[in-house]
């Protein structure tokens, strides 16, 4: 959790950063509008083909999740695709579970998504992730990326709610919400189980659940540092406005 | 953290009294206000939108009150069961206990955080109902868990229940607070809370012996009566239908690409994956009804 980021003087600020950010849009937005009239929603551009520029608008949060979904299913896919030699039978059954359930909410996104998925025009060129800070050949190492990548997930959804968005998007944002929501509680049940293979009784331990029983919340800028190093792509989230 | 800037906020309000008014009609009147004053100005000066499509109609001091029934329910059982004179025996071994202990703590944390944003509102805190986790209302009737306090694997199967319990209603909630992103942030940290504590009782119960997941599935061996009060803890739970806002069913047994799995899954296989995939809630009167099976 970050203590700074809801402060009073942190409020303030970000608030000053907020009009600072939404005068630049006026600026830039000129780009990312071209070609689209004033009800389509923008969809994130993929410039140079390298950075994805999330846009503050529901589109912009869903190409977010899209893309943890998306990096959770493929380390698993990874893990399946060649089990640790130690993995037990249970192992398996639930690394094959998990695999399974992230792709499902990844599609999931991308259907909601639609046409502007950020990585509508991939076709088979799908997104290569980088895993080896992580040693997938045990069943420590395969188990410990699990719990690094499920904590992030976990305080990814549970940080949306803090996202400031305008009026007109807030009908979407809120309509999409309940089926966000049903996807973070899976998350947060894989997240306990990761934690308690890897360490037992580490399910909900002091370093992800505060003083007062409550899990940790990120927003996409804490969370773009953390996964940058899996990242074939830059991530640019500075446009999302989150409190 | 964001719930201490929330009381902050809260607390600010309490000045704001309105003479004259009765005083739950006052509790709610606050708690509204709150709910535009936690926003940035930018939203709060912005029409709401229209509340078509909300399920529940609750507010938001309706909200804290079920949350916080539910955490007092969760709180008190495992106070009574860390307090059982035989506690040491009973859990079995030092690491279920600890567990429970965990558990625990964060559920007296919840009743407490709860407590203070009610009374921060200015809003009546309830006091705490009187509980019979055997479900024999104090025995005037018949119990359904007669042996929760003596049989480890009955006070687990309880334990599961009110958790999976706790994330559904959580769920069930969002959408009477989302107007008010401070408040739906932490009902969103307690959800996830619930869900972690939900997972390990189910890795508990699977230990020993229980056909069960961490996650709710459709494979899972029932710990109740079907058709009884206490099956809807799970009453919709299986269902792999889930729908874009549109609403427009999403077309997870035709169109999507989920069946990726080495041999490919039969269309039942992998929609059991899909309910697993997605924690479905329960509206208030559903959590009530749950919640009533334990109070008298």
């Amino acid at each position: 959790m970050s203590d700074s980021a809801s402060s009073f003087p942190g409020r303030a600020l970000r608030r000053r950063s907020f009009l600072r950010v939404a005068g630049a849009t006026v600026a830039s937005s000129a780009l990312l509008l071209a070609g689209c009239n004033d009800d389509d929603e923008v969809a994130p551009v993929t410039t140079n083909s390298n950075t994805l520029v999330l846009t503050n608008n529901t589109v912009g949060l869903l190409n977010y999740l899209y893309l943890l979904e998306q990096l959770q299913a493929a380390l698993f896919q990874k893990v399946v695709d060649a089990f640790p030699s130690d993995f037990t039978a249970d192992d398996r059954a639930a690394f094959i579970d998990l695999r399974d359930h992230e792709v499902i909410h990844r599609e999931t996104l991308k259907y909601l998504l639609d046409t502007s998925v950020y990585d509508i025009n991939v076709g088979t060129n799908v997104l290569v992730f980088k895993f080896d800070s992580f040693n997938l050949s045990t069943r420590s190492g395969a188990y410990t990326a699990a719990r690094t990548l499920k904590e992030l997930s976990v305080s990814a959804y549970n940080g949306i709610s803090r996202m400031v968005l305008e009026s007109k998007e807030q009908p979407t944002f809120q309509a999409h919400l309940k089926l966000l929501v049903k996807m973070a509680s899976v998350e947060s049940r894989h997240a306990a189980f990761v934690r308690d293979q890897l360490q037992p009784n580490s399910f909900a331990a002091s370093d992800v659940i505060g003083t007062n029983g409550l899990d940790s919340s990120k927003t996409p800028a804490e969370v773009a540092p953390l996964i940058a190093a899996y990242l074939p792509i830059t991530l640019d989230v500075t446009a999302l406005i989150f409190i | 953290m964001d719930f201490l800037n929330l009381l902050a906020r809260l607390a600010d309000l309490s000045s704001e009294t309105e003479a004259g008014a009765a005083p739950r009609r006052t509790a709610l009147s606050r708690l509204g206000q709150a709910g535009a004053t936690l926003l940035p100005a930018v939203v709060a000066a912005l029409p709401r939108p229209a509340a078509a499509g909300v399920l529940e109609n609750n507010t938001v001091l309706d909200v804290l009150k079920l949350a916080l029934t539910l955490e007092y329910l969760e709180s008190e059982f495992y106070a009574q069961a860390l307090a059982l004179p035989n506690a040491a025996a009973f859990f079995g071994s030092a690491d279920n206990r600890t567990a429970i202990q965990t558990v625990a703590t964060h559920e007296s944390q919840h009743v407490a955080l709860l407590q203070r944003l009610l009374t921060q509102a200015g809003a009546t805190v309830p006091t705490k109902p009187n509980f019979d986790f055997t479900g024999s209302k104090n025995g005037a009737q018949a119990a359904l868990f007669p042996d929760v306090f003596t049989s480890f694997d009955t006070f687990l199967k309880v334990a599961q229940l009110l958790e999976d319990v706790g994330v559904r209603a959580y769920k069930g909630q969002v959408e009477s607070v989302q107007q008010d992103s401070l408040l739906l942030g932490t009902l969103l940290q307690l959800h996830s809370t619930e869900g972690r504590h939900a997972a390990h009782i189910r890795g508990m119960r699977r230990q020993r012996g229980a056909v069960v997941k961490s996650w709710v599935s459709p494979s899972d061996a029932a710990i109740t009566t079907a058709g009884s009060v206490p099956a809807k803890a799970y009453t919709g739970e299986s269902s792999s239908a889930q729908y874009t806002p549109a609403p427009r069913l999403i077309p997870f047994d035709t169109t999507l690409p989920i069946n990726v799995g080495t041999p490919a899954l039969s269309k039942e296989a992998l929609l059991a994956k899909v309910a697993e995939a997605f924690d479905e809630p329960i509206n208030a009167a559903t959590a009530t009804e749950l919640a009533q099976l334990f109070i008298y």
